[in-house]
Parts: structure tokens; C-alpha cells; sequence
């Protein structure tokens, strides 16, 4: 009973999500103005004296004005309201009588509200936009410092190691001489996928998050994934990837979202520090695509959870800064990529263990946030 | 004495120049080397080298025009070096007449299976040499019978139909060589279709229902992506 209501609700959102914009906001008018219209009458049969009909006409003209889009319906409604109640609620009823007293006051009125409370929205509206692109410069800014402070690290590395080896060459050991070169090696590796890591938040750039999408088929991005993955750590970490029979096509930048699922990955391994196998699904839920890593590692510890994907600085409070142990940036990135795909994505610990991340990516090109991007 | 197969790097960047050539050497070739493009068309035709390793961001002139000039009078094998920062220019390089590509940065192991690969296509010629001779191309448990137009798995015949017979038929025809989006749904459906990658990704994703264990984790036909689709080669 409870699935059923919620697929009914999950479909009339849909519908609703359907309608354009300006449609739906003539509909609302209309259903709010009709239900104002409606108590009236029905307020009219228990009492005469029509005094309530005015406030509850100036309620409708205030909701409407907050939740349409621009001046348009508040001031359409606030004139409406005025006939309506000119016409049909005060006496004489069902006609029009222009010499009531106090009808240019009451026309005023009801225009002020509307135009007060439009503007109200906009600017609203407005500084929610300014508050969003703030964030995300912060969120930016927070990225490159954490970027460039974790790049000192590796590099201080191979510059140690291999002027170790040129100056001190002949009394270091064969063997020694490979340690450090070994070392060189992974530290280059780790900034090698740092700087691709950079290069993906780049290319969403700045406010205008026109990344090119195209459909791809998600099984071929997640093979291509764990393909290049398995190439770049030789690791006998047993991954099995898993995808319905029927072919699921989502719009995305391939090469961002084989970042997103690169990172997570390469998480799994490397935090999640027991980890042997690596489980990989694509789902259609919805109207959404439900990608899923998830791992049986140690798991996310309970303290991070909560701050897990908003940065890269958080990690690193606790003293003794180990780079290792960094997984904000990649987690940031993925964020921001799922984000910049119209999508979300998440975090928990399975209950059999380990961690499990999931993100979801719309299947429908959001007609609407094309119209303010 | 062997033969060593003559390899020229054009790259300006000394470094990147000295290592690959280093483990060219290690590993069996001759180098030459050209910092530029001007003096890498020049010794392409007085060396005539067995391969060329072209990187594309050259100083005197767009790498995408020294490809352009080999190819209008040389078949050489050419495997282009891209940056990520210009991720349409391996496409574009392939489409060109590359015969592979290689991203930065890349490992020793990875440069040197795509310049044997490139190198023996060469050998064999661009057509698949098992196809010339039998009419087949067989690799593991799939055989492509070009005379009978089927595809077969452990020796059953899968059903494709017309169209993913002609994407399956192409990929082995040029086995071990990534196929561009482009020019699969120009050569199967014709030059004035209009690019849609949409019925390409349907297609192989019903193809690879046919024909892989488990079609997100393919062991013939792999997705390059951005790029195209490559089938497993028959070492």
C-alpha cells in the first residue's frame, strides 16, 4: 500500500516535472484561484456578510506570487481576485458595481502584494544563484589549495630519492637504489592521477556547467573502467561488475564519469585497506541511472561520513597529514562531476561490511536547467 | 643477423625523447629521433622509417598536418601521442590514417605492445591475413565467417543480424585496431547517415548479449572510450 502510494507520488512528480514551466504556473494559478473561489461559496452559504472573501483572495495572491515565476501571475491573479470578488461576492451579487466604496483601495492593495512578494521571489532567487556559484568557487578554491599542498608531498619524495641516487649512487646498494626508485615510481603514479583528477574539474568550467553530453551505454563505461583500472593497479583484487539485460543509455561526459568511477575504486583500495573484492553494478531506477562501488573493505569510519564528499581540508585536522589517507580530493571530484551532471551520490557502510558508494545520474536531459545554465 | 625495425619518435620534449628512445633500444629497435615537424618529414623520407611515433602538439607545425602530408604519399605505421587536454585530437588523428594511439602519460609495456601491434599489421598487411586465406577470422571461441556471413560461438551460430553482422564483420576484419565512432557508422550505414552514436552503443550492446559472458566485462570487443570499439587479437 505504502509502494503504491509512493510510485503514484513518484509518477504525479514526474507528470508535473513534465509540464513546462509556464504551463505548470498557469495551472497553479488556475487550482489556487479555484480553491479560493471555492471557499468563498462555501463560506457564503454559512455566513452573508462577505467581509472574509477579500483576505482569502489576498492569501491566494500571496501564494501564488512566491511560487510562480515572475510578475506575470501574481499581478494576473491580484486583477482576477479583484473582479472575482467584485463580481460574485460583494453585493450586488454576480454583477459588476464600480461605485463600491473602497474598490480602487481594494484593487491597490491586492496589486501591491502581488508586485511586493514577486519581487521578494526574484531577488530570493537571485541570491540563491550568487550563493551557489559562491559556493561552488569556494569549493574550487578549496580543491586547488588542498591539491597543491598534496602535490609538495610526492614531489619533495622524488626529488629526495633521485638526488639520493645521483649523489650518493656508488654506496648505495643495487637493491637500495630500486627501493628508492620503486618509491619515485608510485609517487609519480599518485600525481600522474591527481593532475587527471585537476584536468576533470577544469573541464566544468566555471559557472557554466557546459559539459558536452552525449548517451552512452553505462555497461560499456563501466567495463572501459575497471579495464583501465586493472591496468593501472596490478592488484589481485577480484572485481565483478554486473548490469541488467537491457541496455541502459545515459547522457554523461564518458571520460568525467570514468573518473568518478576510477576514484571510487581506487578508494575502495586503497582506504578501504582489507579490501578483496570490488563489486561494480548499473541500475535503472526510475528515471535515474543508480551506479554502484562498493566494496569489502574496513569501511568509511562513522566520524566521516557526514563530511565525506565536501573536502579535501577535513582530513587532514587530525595532525600527522598522510597523503594516503586524503581521500577528500577524489571524493570532491566525484561530487563535482555527479553534480555537474544534474545527479547525486552517496555514502554508507553495507551492513556485512565495507563501503558502498552510489551515484545517480538522470536519463533525461533536464530541459529546464539548460533554460537557467 | 636480425633486422631491426627502424622506429622514428618525433616529440619536442627531450626528456619524454631520451626515455622512449632508451627503452626503444632496450627492447630491440633502431631510433631516430626529430624534435620538430619540418625535420621529421624530412627524415621520413630519406630514412624511411618502419614506424613513426608522432606526437601531435609539435612546435613548428600541427602534428595532425604531419600525418596529413605521410599519408598522402606513405602507408607507414603511424601511432600518434595525445595529451588529455586535447582529447578530440586522437580521434580526429585516427580518422586521418593513424594506425593507433597512445595517451600521456603511458608506460613502457603499453608503448611498446601498441608498436609491435602496429608494427605486424603492417607486415600482414591492413586486412587481416587469416581472413585472405580461410574466409574466417578466429580468435578464442569466436569465428567470423566472412563467406557465409555468420558468427559463431564455440561453433553455434549467434544470430546476429544484417547490421551487427557488418559492425562485428569490420571490427575483425582490423582486429587489434581501435575503430572510430565515426567511421563505423559511416561504413555500415553509409556516408550521408547522420552520426548517431545513439544505434551504434544499441547495436553493441546487443551484440555483446550475443557473444560475451557478461557484456560489462567483454573479452572481444572492447570499448576505447571517446574513441571507439577494438577487437581482441589473435597473437
Amino acid at each position: 500500500m505504502k509502494d503504491l502510494l509512493s510510485r503514484i507520488g513518484q509518477w504525479t512528480e514526474k507528470m508535473w516535472r513534465s509540464i513546462p514551466i509556464h504551463l505548470r504556473d498557469a495551472i497553479f494559478t488556475a487550482l489556487l484561484l479555484g480553491i479560493a473561489a471555492a471557499i468563498c461559496f462555501v463560506l457564503r452559504s454559512i455566513d452573508e456578510n462577505g467581509s472574509f472573501t477579500l483576505l482569502i483572495f489576498v492569501l491566494a495572491v500571496v501564494i501564488i506570487s512566491r511560487f510562480t515565476e515572475g510578475y506575470f501571475w501574481g499581478v494576473f491573479s491580484s486583477l482576477f481576485g479583484v473582479i472575482c470578488v467584485n463580481f460574485v461576492f460583494t453585493y450586488p451579487f454576480w454583477a459588476f458595481n464600480f461605485r463600491l466604496t473602497g474598490y480602487p483601495l481594494t484593487f491597490l492593495t491586492m496589486l501591491a502584494v502581488s508586485l511586493i512578494i514577486s519581487a521578494m521571489n526574484t531577488k530570493i532567487k537571485k541570491q540563491e544563484r550568487l550563493r551557489t556559484e559562491a559556493e561552488r568557487e569556494t569549493m574550487r578554491a578549496n580543491l586547488l589549495r588542498a591539491m597543491s599542498h598534496d602535490i609538495r608531498t610526492p614531489l619533495t619524495s622524488i626529488v629526495g630519492n633521485t638526488s639520493a641516487i645521483l649523489e650518493n649512487g656508488d654506496t648505495l646498494s643495487t637493491e637500495q637504489q630500486r627501493e628508492l626508485l620503486r618509491d619515485v615510481n608510485e609517487d609519480a603514479q599518485w600525481l600522474i592521477r591527481m593532475v587527471e583528477n585537476l584536468l576533470s574539474i577544469t573541464r566544468i568550467s566555471g559557472e557554466q556547467t557546459a559539459i558536452s553530453k552525449e548517451y552512452e551505454a553505462a555497461e560499456e563505461i563501466l567495463a572501459a573502467s575497471v579495464h583501465k583500472f586493472e591496468k593501472r593497479f596490478k592488484s589481485n583484487i577480484r572485481i565483478a561488475v554486473e548490469v541488467p539485460q537491457e541496455v541502459v543509455l545515459v547522457p554523461m561526459d564518458a571520460t568525467l564519469i570514468q573518473q568518478v568511477l576510477l576514484n571510487l575504486m581506487e578508494n575502495a583500495v586503497l582506504h578501504g585497506e582489507s579490501t578483496t573484492e570490488l563489486r561494480l553494478s548499473v541500475e535503472h531506477i526510475g528515471d535515474e541511472a543508480c551506479f554502484t562501488v562498493s566494496d569489502n573493505g574496513l569501511g568509511i569510519p562513522r566520524e566521516r561520513l557526514a563530511t565525506l564528499f565536501d573536502g579535501s581540508l577535513s582530513g587532514e585536522k587530525g595532525g600527522g597529514f598522510d597523503m594516503k589517507k586524503n581521500m577528500g580530493i577524489g571524493l570532491s571530484v566525484c561530487q563535482t562531476i555527479v553534480k555537474a551532471h544534474g545527479g547525486r551520490i552517496t555514502a554508507e557502510n553495507r551492513p556485512e561490511g565495507g563501503a558502498q558508494f552510489r551515484f545517480y545520474l538522470p536519463l533525461k536531459e533536464e530541459k529546464e536547467d539548460e533554460d537557467q545554465g | 643477423m636480425k633486422i631491426r625495425d627502424k622506429v622514428l619518435i618525433v616529440e619536442d620534449e627531450q626528456n619524454i625523447k631520451n626515455f622512449m628512445s632508451t627503452i626503444l633500444a632496450a627492447n630491440g629497435f633502431d631510433t631516430l629521433m626529430a624534435g620538430g615537424a619540418k625535420e621529421a618529414l624530412s627524415m621520413i623520407s630519406s630514412h624511411c622509417p618502419d614506424l613513426i611515433i608522432l606526437d601531435l602538439g609539435l612546435p613548428d607545425m600541427d602534428g595532425m598536418e604531419v600525418l596529413k602530408q605521410v599519408r598522402a604519399w606513405s602507408s607507414v605505421p603511424v601511432i600518434v601521442v595525445s595529451a588529455r587536454t586535447h582529447e578530440g585530437d586522437k580521434v580526429a588523428a585516427l580518422d586521418l590514417g593513424a594506425d593507433d594511439y597512445i595517451e600521456k602519460p603511458f608506460g613502457t609495456s603499453e608503448l611498446l605492445a601498441r608498436i609491435r601491434t602496429a608494427i605486424r599489421h603492417t607486415r600482414t598487411g591492413l586486412d587481416n591475413d587469416s581472413i585472405a586465406q580461410s574466409g574466417k577470422y578466429t580468435v578464442r571461441d569466436l569465428t567470423i565467417d566472412y563467406d557465409k556471413h555468420h558468427v559463431l560461438m564455440r561453433g553455434e551460430d549467434v544470430h546476429l543480424t544484417l547490421n551487427e553482422f557488418k559492425i562485428v564483420a569490420l571490427l575483425g576484419k582490423y582486429a587489434g585496431k581501435v575503430l572510430t565512432y565515426d567511421f563505423l557508422i559511416r561504413e555500415i550505414w553509409g556516408p550521408k547517415a547522420k552520426a548517431d552514436n545513439q544505434i551504434l552503443r544499441v547495436n553493441m550492446a546487443n551484440i555483446r548479449r550475443k557473444i560475451e559472458k557478461n557484456p560489462a566485462a567483454p573479452e572481444y570487443i572492447f570499448t576505447e572510450i571517446g574513441v571507439g570499439y577494438r577487437m581482441l587479437e589473435n597473437e
